[in-house]
C-alpha cells in the first residue's frame, strides 16, 4: 500500500513546552518526522493545557511549527465534569459499568465537536488519522467516527480504564495500532483479543547526546551522590514510594544519597529530596548523566521516554518489577535492574553504589541498545513500514 | 553488604536477568532469616501495596512486615541531645520528664499494642480463610476440567 500523502494527528493537548505528557510528546515527534519526509501533516488538538480541568486556555488558532500545521479547537463546554468523575471513580473502584455508562464517561471526558467537524469537512484531505492516547473521549470520538482511516497510538496501560468494553471495541475497529513496545501490544491482546493487537511496534526516536556529568551537581550545590526521577510526581507514578524507600535506605544503610526530582506535582519535603522543578533539555541531560541511577517506580508506562534518555546518558536504571514495559526495556537492554519491594530496592541500589564498574558496564550496554533500537532511523523504518502496512 | 552476591562482569557486558535472580535469592533468604524485619520497611511498603495487590507472594511479605511492626517497644530509644551546650543537663531533664510521664504513656502503649495485635490476628485469619477457599476452588475446577477432558482455551477479557 502506498504511503498516505496527508495525515491528521489528533491528541487532546499539543505539547508546547508548558504542557507535559509522554503520549502527546510522542505524537508531536512522530508528526514532525512525517512532515520532514514531505507528508502533509496537521496536528489537531484542543485549547486545553490542564488535564484535570480541560479549561480552554490557549487560543483556537492555526500555527506552523516545525513544518507541521498545528490547529487548536475549543473543548466542548457542555461536558459534565461531575458525571465524568462519578463514572471514572466507579471504574477505579472496579465496578462494572454498562455500555451507556461507559459512553457517558467518554462523552463527558475531553471532547471537541469543532475538531470533529473539521475532520468531517476535510475528509478528502486526510487519508489517515493518527490518534492517541486511548483513554480520552476525543480519541474515542474520532476513532468511532472514522474507524477506517484511524490508526491509534494507544499508549495502553494495565489499568481499569483499559478494560472497558468500549475501549476494546475501539481497538478492534480501527485500521490498526502503533504500539510503543511489545508488552503494550501483548496487553492489548490479553485484554481485548487478537484483533486488538493488529498493528506495529514503533516507539519514538531518542536523540543521542553527550552531557557533562558534574555540571548539574556543581550548579545546584549537590555534594552527595544522587538518584534521579523525572516526570509527573503523583501516586500513580510511584513517587511517594520512591521518597519512602530512599528515606528508609538512608536510615538503614547510613549512606548519604539524595533524590533529585524533576517535573511537576507535589513532593514530600524531606531534607534529602532536591526538587529540581522543570528542567531545560540541557539541564535534564546533565542531571541524568551525573546520577548514580535513574529510578522509575511507575507501573503504568507504555514506552518510558526518560528511561531511554537515561540509557542514552549511559546511566543504569532501577524500575519496579510490576511495570511490564520498563522491566522489558531493562531486561532486553541490559541497562537496568528491577525490584519487587524494598528489600530488593535496597540490595540493588547498594550494589550500584558499591560497583561503579557495574554501573559503567550497564550504562554502556544501555547506550548501545538505544542507538540500535531507538535511533530515529530505526524508528522511521518501523513508522513508514507501519503506514504502508496499515 | 552485597559482597555475598558476587557479581562479575563478562567480556560482553552484564547479564541483568542473572543479577536480579541472584539478588532475589539472596534477599529472600535474608527475609526468611528476619534481616528485613524492620518497622520502617513496613511503613515504606504502604505505597507499594496497590502495585503488588495481585501477587499472593507479597501478601505474605506484608503480613510478615505487619507482624514485625505490630508490637511497638516504647523504651527502644536512647534519650539524646543534639545541642552541645548544656547537653548533659538537658538529657537528665528529658529523662526526668520521661519517667514522670511513663505511667500514663505505658497505659496508652499497652492498649495500642493490644489493638495492633488483634488487627494482625484478624488479618491473618482472613488471609488464611481465603487462601484455603481459593485452594479448594482451584482443586474443584481442576477436577471438573479433568472430567471434561482438559482446560478450555483462554478467552480474551472484555
Amino acid at each position: 500500500m502506498p504511503l498516505p500523502r496527508s495525515i491528521a494527528v489528533v491528541s487532546p493537548r499539543y505539547p508546547d513546552g508548558v504542557t507535559v505528557g509522554g503520549a502527546e510528546t510522542l505524537l508531536r515527534r512522530l508528526a514532525e518526522r512525517l512532515a520532514a519526509r514531505g507528508l502533509d501533516v496537521t496536528f489537531l488538538a484542543t485549547c486545553a493545557r490542564n488535564h484535570f480541568t480541560w479549561a480552554n486556555e490557549c487560543p483556537a488558532d492555526v500555527r506552523r511549527i516545525h513544518n507541521v500545521e498545528v490547529r487548536r479547537f475549543p473543548v466542548n463546554t457542555d461536558r459534565d465534569p461531575a458525571l465524568f468523575l462519578a463514572r471514572q471513580s466507579a471504574i477505579c473502584r472496579g465496578e462494572t459499568l454498562t455500555r451507556a455508562e461507559q459512553a457517558e464517561w467518554l462523552r463527558h471526558s475531553v471532547n471537541s465537536d469543532t475538531l470533529l467537524e473539521h475532520l468531517r469537512a476535510e475528509s478528502v484531505r486526510y487519508e489517515r488519522i493518527l490518534a492517541g492516547p486511548y483513554l480520552f473521549g476525543l480519541v474515542w470520538s474520532v476513532a468511532s467516527a472514522f474507524p477506517d482511516r484511524t490508526i491509534l497510538t494507544p499508549c495502553l496501560h494495565d489499568e481499569a480504564f483499559a478494560r472497558q468494553e468500549l475501549i476494546g471495541e475501539m481497538l478492534r475497529s480501527v485500521r490498526g495500532c502503533l504500539f510503543n513496545t511489545e508488552p503494550e501490544r501483548e496487553l492489548a491482546i490479553r485484554l481485548h483479543g487478537p484483533e486488538a493487537g493488529r498493528g506495529v511496534v514503533v516507539g519514538m526516536g531518542i536523540e543521542p547526546f553527550e552531557a557533562d556529568a558534574r555540571a548539574f551537581a556543581a550548579r545546584r550545590g549537590l555534594t552527595a551522590p544522587y538518584v534521579f526521577y523525572c516526570g509527573r510526581r503523583e501516586a500513580g507514578k510511584g513517587t511517594p514510594l520512591l521518597t519512602d524507600y530512599l528515606d528508609v535506605f538512608r536510615a538503614r544503610t547510613g549512606r548519604d544519597i539524595a533524590l533529585v526530582c524533576a517535573g511537576s506535582g507535589p513532593l514530600d519535603a524531606k531534607p534529602f529530596v532536591h526538587d529540581a522543578g522543570f528542567l531545560s533539555e540541557t539541564e535534564k541531560r546533565e542531571a541524568l548523566a551525573g546520577a548514580v541511577a535513574f529510578v522509575h517506580p511507575s507501573t503504568l508506562e507504555s514506552l518510558g521516554i526518560v528511561l531511554l534518555e537515561s540509557f542514552t546518558a549511559g546511566v543504569p536504571a532501577l524500575v519496579h518489577a510490576a511495570g511490564a514495559v520498563l522491566r522489558w526495556q531493562c531486561a532486553r537492554s541490559g541497562g537496568g535492574l528491577w525490584f519487587r519491594h524494598y528489600p530488593d530496592f535496597e540490595a540493588e541500589l547498594e550494589l550500584l553504589l558499591e560497583r561503579p564498574d557495574l554501573r559503567h558496564a550497564m550504562g554502556e550496554r544501555a547506550r548501545a541498545f538505544v542507538r540500535r533500537e531507538y535511533s530515529w532511523d530505526a524508528v522511521e523504518r518501523r513508522l513508514f513500514g507501519a503506514l504502508e502496512e496499515l | 553488604m552485597n559482597n555475598d552476591i558476587g557479581i562479575e562482569i563478562a567480556a560482553d557486558g552484564v547479564d541483568v536477568e542473572a543479577i536480579v535472580e541472584r539478588i532475589r535469592k539472596s534477599v529472600d533468604e535474608k527475609i526468611a532469616a528476619g534481616l528485613y524485619a524492620d518497622a520502617r520497611i513496613a511503613a515504606a511498603e504502604r505505597t507499594n501495596l496497590a502495585q503488588l495487590r495481585n501477587d499472593e507472594q507479597f501478601a505474605g511479605f506484608y503480613l510478615q512486615c505487619l507482624r514485625d511492626a505490630v508490637y511497638v517497644d516504647i523504651s527502644d530509644f536512647e534519650i539524646r541531645e543534639r545541642r552541645a551546650v548544656l547537653a548533659p543537663f538537658l538529657v537528665r531533664l528529658k529523662k526526668a520528664i520521661w519517667s514522670l510521664l511513663k505511667f500514663y504513656t505505658y497505659r496508652l502503649w499497652s492498649q495500642q499494642n493490644q489493638v495492633n495485635g488483634l488487627l494482625v490476628t484478624g488479618l491473618e485469619s482472613v488471609d488464611e480463610k481465603y487462601a484455603e477457599k481459593i485452594r479448594a476452588l482451584e482443586a474443584r475446577i481442576a477436577e471438573l476440567e479433568k472430567r471434561l477432558g482438559g482446560p478450555p482455551p483462554a478467552a480474551p477479557a472484555g
